[in-house]
């Protein structure tokens, strides 16, 4: 057998100006942004199931209210994804059901966001783990299957359900079989930042319906009963239970969900935890550009925490928008910073 | 369940005769029966389930409907005992050996060329041909670092190669995928056999690759490039990336700077040493071959020939593997070996010749056409099973473009029982099948014990391709056999 010569090859150095940086082995910027929108919307499907769920519930046995009331109820859960909201004749609640969950021209539906949520996990096989991407791609073929609306009309409850499981099952999953190096931060990063958005939002609109017009006629137990439709919405009503023991106050309700310490529901300690993946982040990365989100994260954080009880007296929407708008500053910055385009 | 099952004519890879299974499949033919259909098809139930959460599948291009599919998956597994393999672990290494030393031959030397046993104008018509790659020295002097090749079993259960695939072979996923499930399905079928582990090819090929690597690096960083998430085989670019533990890329996520190759990374741009390549030549890079390809990089070609970065497999080694070259590879083993070749071509006939085109012509009703640029099953022309208009196309297009095109006689492959569903004609069946061994070849050839067996699904096919609705089954090399150990002694060694 002929041997084969070596090949002699002087070495050559290496431009050292690009290849700073710690040693902890990097990511692509491409898979970073991918682990981010996975985890986004996972997030974003949990909420709308369960949404959806709470609104069905709900509905179900207040036959007597006023339409309008009910249409713009359910016209809520859309909005807080801003869908569009189809026109509907009659007792909208299960085709605004089944436009939220299942329709496949809705792009903001729960299966539009499991579909979203497995193309980016299948992209970044290599960074998540087995585990995640069997429970991803297991959620995704239920969605997908043939039967799946028929089980959905059969029962949206247990279909609902099996969609907030699979997102607390794989949140469990990402917490206990990846490194949490970067890209547990950026999966972090993504869900904190969606449940914030959607709680703000959410809290917004019924503010807006509860204390709007529409609202007046109802009498007290009707009314917390949509105050509580608000706190389930939010995955909420036991914490706060233990909090106010059955005061269902208007602006305690909205401060609990913007402002309680301690509960991961709440906007406070999403935008906390945010501030704290994105430093994690930045420390392994030394990407200088995040550093603007960083700091608008922070001065929301400290904003966030600092506030009072009665700083939503005067304006409970002018406070949700201000934080929504920073959150959406954020993460334009984190986009810029850390995505391809 | 063996019913109505028709061994005539045909080598059969389980049955000597009908109803007497061969040495080494007396197990699994006695489970087989012993089990009954209903038990049979829960595990092929559980084995569909588990490909399809595991997202373990591919694309097929001109199927519109579903973009994703599982590849069909029989659960039947092919043995191949110790003797034979040891034949054609010997044979493959002999080839790659040879192949490599024709690459590299071609690219520099040309000495097979000057010697007139390979002619010249057979390689520069080739269109896998790379005149970029003229002199320029790779890594280690190796071109196929990876290989396929197919074998097949003639009437007589001779294997021969039907072609290798040196440029970017696939599937070699589905080898180690298939095992991992016949594994959780059939565990008590392993206890009676000693099948060898396979398990090792991920870290034999990281091996390779980081053998390759440029002589300044210490550390390489390793990376797989992919199309991305469209390309048919991305689950498999995804598998080895994740099984190596190297990272996974796409040619948007690499750029050029002053002929060295950076990822983009959260933490900014590194230095990428190795590429395993799953791109073919062609996308490479858009400003030395097809400047609308999206997939490439730009100034990696540049890169590469510097020896700033090393590529795998080696750009151009498509001249090894093309079909009109492929009746040399014998000469080849000849020519730098000085040795017999242990594993014999199929007959083939090259249209560029006069003579052999003539009896092509004459001959198309009972020939395989091939074209010598197309593979996975398209641009053929099945001799035996075709219409008199689609010979006559073919002729025209042969006359057109001699080059283009090769011919051989119809082989009959070996056939395998498969599990062909329920009813009257159901149960298991022979289905004519062919097998893929994988080769690496870094430091020395390594020869993975097993490799993918393909199975032709419809009755009676040849065609065993993914892409023309073949399956596969997980593929079984036996240990050397022991003298208590019955199973492993194969019948025709005991007489």
């Amino acid at each position: 057998m002929t041997s084969y010569s070596p090949m002699n090859i002087t070495s050559r150095p290496t431009p050292g100006s690009m290849a700073t940086g710690p040693a902890a082995r990097p990511i692509l910027a491409r898979d970073a942004d991918a682990i981010y929108w996975m985890a986004r919307y996972l997030e974003r499907a949990e909420h709308i199931a369960r949404s959806v769920q709470t609104k069905l519930n709900l509905l179900a046995d207040s036959g007597d209210l006023n339409p309008d009331l009910q249409r713009s109820l359910w016209e809520s859960v859309a909005q807080t994804q801003r869908a569009a909201v189809p026109e509907v004749a009659g007792d909208p609640a299960m085709p605004m059901a089944r436009w939220m969950a299942l329709d496949p021209a809705n792009p903001a539906s729960v299966l539009g966001c499991i579909t979203r949520a497995r193309e980016n996990a299948r992209g970044i096989r290599e960074h998540i783990s087995a585990e995640m991407w069997e429970a991803t791609n297991a959620i995704y073929w239920s969605v997908r299957a043939d039967d799946a609306s028929a089980r959905f009309e059969e029962s949206p409850d247990t279909f609902l359900r099996s969609i907030t499981s699979a997102s607390a099952l794989l949140q469990g999953l990402t917490d206990q079989t990846i490194m949490h190096d970067q890209r547990w931060q950026f999966s972090q990063l993504g869900r904190l930042i969606e449940r914030a958005d959607f709680t703000c939002r959410t809290v917004a609109c019924h503010w807006h319906i509860l204390t709007g017009p529409l609202a007046e006629d109802l009498d007290l137990p009707l009314r917390n009963i949509h105050w509580m439709g608000l706190l389930r919405c939010c995955c909420s009503i036991e914490a706060y239970r233990k909090i106010a023991s059955g005061d269902l106050e208007p602006l305690r309700v909205v401060s609990f969900l913007l402002l309680q310490e301690g509960f991961p529901r709440t906007v406070r300690y999403c935008v906390a935890g945010a501030n704290q993946a994105l430093e994690a982040i930045t420390a392994q990365t030394s990407s200088r550009t995040a550093h603007d989100a960083l700091r608008t994260l922070g001065q929301l954080d400290a904003h966030l925490r600092y506030s009072r009880y009665d700083a939503l007296n005067d304006d409970v929407e002018g406070f949700i928008n201000h934080i929504e708008h920073e959150v959406a500053a954020a993460t334009g910055n984190l986009q810029r910073s850390y995505s391809l385009s | 369940m063996f019913d109505g099952y028709q061994t005539s004519g045909l080598f059969d890879e389980m049955f000597s005769e009908p109803g007497v299974p061969r040495a080494h499949y007396k197990a699994i033919y006695e489970q087989l029966t012993s089990l009954g259909t209903e038990a049979f098809l829960r595990r092929a139930r559980m084995a569909d389930a588990s490909f399809r959460n595991q997202g373990i599948t591919f694309t097929v291009y001109s199927d519109q409907a579903g973009v994703e599919k599982i590849f069909p998956f029989d659960l039947v597994p092919r043995v191949v005992p110790d003797h034979e393999w040891q034949t054609i672990e010997k044979g493959l290494e002999q080839r790659i050996i040879a192949l490599n030393l024709f690459c590299q031959d071609v690219y520099q030397r040309q000495q097979i060329l000057s010697d007139n046993v390979v002619p010249a104008d057979l390689i520069y018509g080739a269109k896998m041909f790379r005149r970029e790659m003229l002199g320029v020295k790779v890594a280690k002097g190796i071109y196929v670092h990876v290989c396929g090749t197919d074998l097949i079993r003639d009437d007589l259960g001779n294997y021969l190669v039907l072609e290798d695939n040196g440029r970017t072979p696939s599937g070699v996923s589905y080898v180690l995928e298939n095992r991992a499930i016949m594994k959780r399905v059939f565990p008590s079928l392993f206890g009676k056999y000693r099948v060898r582990a396979i398990e090792d090819y991920p870290y034999n090929l990281l091996q390779t690759l980081r053998h390759v690597a440029p002589g300044h690096v210490d550390d390489p960083l390793i990376a797989v490039l992919t199309p991305g998430v469209y390309n048919s085989a991305y689950f498999e670019h995804s598998f080895l990336a994740r099984q190596m533990g190297v990272e996974l890329v796409e040619g948007r996520d690499l750029i050029v700077d002053n002929a060295f190759v950076y990822m983009r990374t959260t933490s900014g741009l590194r230095r990428v040493d190795v590429i395993y390549r799953r791109v073919d030549d062609d996308f490479l890079d858009p400003l030395c071959f097809r400047p609308d390809s999206m997939l490439g990089v730009a100034g990696l070609m540049n890169a590469y020939r510097l020896g700033n970065v090393s590529l795998v497999n080696a750009v151009g080694t498509g001249v090894c593997d093309d079909k009109a070259i492929y009746p040399y590879v014998p000469d080849m083993i000849k020519y730098y070996l000085r040795q017999e070749p242990i594993l014999h071509n199929v007959k083939t006939y090259i249209c560029a010749r006069d003579d052999d085109r003539k009896y092509v012509l004459e001959h198309l009703h009972e020939l395989v056409v091939k074209s010598t640029n197309e593979s996975g099953g398209y641009g053929m022309l099945m001799g035996h099973q075709s219409t008199k208009a689609e010979q006559k196309e073919f002729a025209e297009k042969i006359r057109a473009d001699p080059r283009n095109f090769i011919a051989q006689p119809v082989v009959q492959l070996s056939q395998h029982p498969s599990y062909v569903g329920e009813g009257a004609s159901g149960g298991f069946r022979g289905r004519r099948i062919d097998l893929r061994p994988y080769i690496l070849y870094g430091s020395k050839p390594i020869v993975m014990p097993g490799g993918l067996t393909r199975v032709a699904l419809r009755e009676g096919s040849l065609v065993v391709n993914s892409s023309q609705g073949g399956g596969s089954k997980d593929t079984w090399v036996l240990g050397p056999p022991e003298e208590h150990d019955p199973v492993a002694v194969p019948a025709e060694a005991q007489q």
